[in-house]
């Protein structure tokens, strides 16, 4: 029991790291890793539910959130990329005011 | 070792926000998924940690790489945003608070009934699913939108 306590607050410490990064950082590389930490934190909650409590349906919504994180990926370095084409920088905050402009 | 584990992961994802150097970042984000993978691993489920090290150290991390290669060696300036720390407070005291409006876990190692392990998934999963239909409804709103400005931009 304890064990799960000490991964339930790992994971909530990693889901506030990964929020505070989606909020405050302006570039796309940091943003992805963010969500990417979001993520995982809650795949940690899981596993360590799936451990501790033998609630192995949980491990099924883990595959699916790996599945969804690599399609994400995917999706997500295509617009950094795109991104940086069209504007030459990789922050969001520009990208509308880049297109104003031309 | 579980704590150390967790401990240096929690220290490697605040690394890779940190760093302004881009191939920095993305070595401590690496070693932040390889390390969860391990603990996985150790909480017996091999499946699940191979596929986290498969997946994240193999698949994505290759795919971020190339875009690394893009964009340079720096990470730009960027404004400081300063209500973002206090969007990070509210959040955690509301997922700190959810586990008491919850009913109580049951204990390890007894056999859980169907109809509690139902209760649990109803009332504890689906808070999981309604934070990642947010996620899911703003990757597709951010989609959405950098079409809406590629095709303005094309115009």
């Amino acid at each position: 029991m304890v064990g799960f306590y000490i991964d339930a607050i790992a994971a909530l410490i990693l889901f506030g790291v990964g929020l505070y990064g989606v909020t405050s950082k302006s570039d796309f590389l940091k943003i992805f890793f963010s969500l990417e930490m979001l993520l995982n934190a809650v795949i940690l909650l899981l596993a360590s539910g799936a451990y501790h409590f033998g609630l192995t349906r949980g491990l099924a919504v883990a595959y699916v959130i790996i599945v969804i994180a690599t399609l994400e990926a995917a999706a997500g370095i295509l617009i950094f990329i795109l991104s940086h084409r069209i504007t030459g920088e990789i922050i969001p905050d520009n990208l509308n005011k880049a297109v104003e402009d031309e | 070792m579980s704590i150390l584990i967790l401990a240096l992961a929690i220290i490697l994802a605040v690394m890779s926000l940190v760093q302004k150097n881009t191939v920095a970042s993305v070595i401590a984000f690496v070693s932040m998924m390889f390390l969860l993978g391990i603990y996985y691993i150790l909480l017996g489920e091999k499946l699940l940690g191979l596929f986290q090290i498969f997946v994240y150290t193999g698949g994505i991390v290759v795919l971020t790489l190339f875009g690394v290669t893009v964009i340079g060696s720096k990470f730009p300036d960027f404004k400081i945003r300063p209500w973002a720390v206090s969007i990070v407070t509210v959040v955690i005291i509301g997922l700190l608070i959810v586990p008491f409006l919850l009913p109580s876990m049951p204990m390890g190692g007894k056999v859980i009934p169907l109809k509690d392990q139902v209760k649990i998934f109803t009332d504890f999963y689906s808070l999981i699913a309604i934070f990642m239909g947010v996620v899911a409804a703003s990757i597709l709103y951010g989609s959405i939108r950098m079409l809406h400005t590629l095709k303005h931009g094309k115009e």
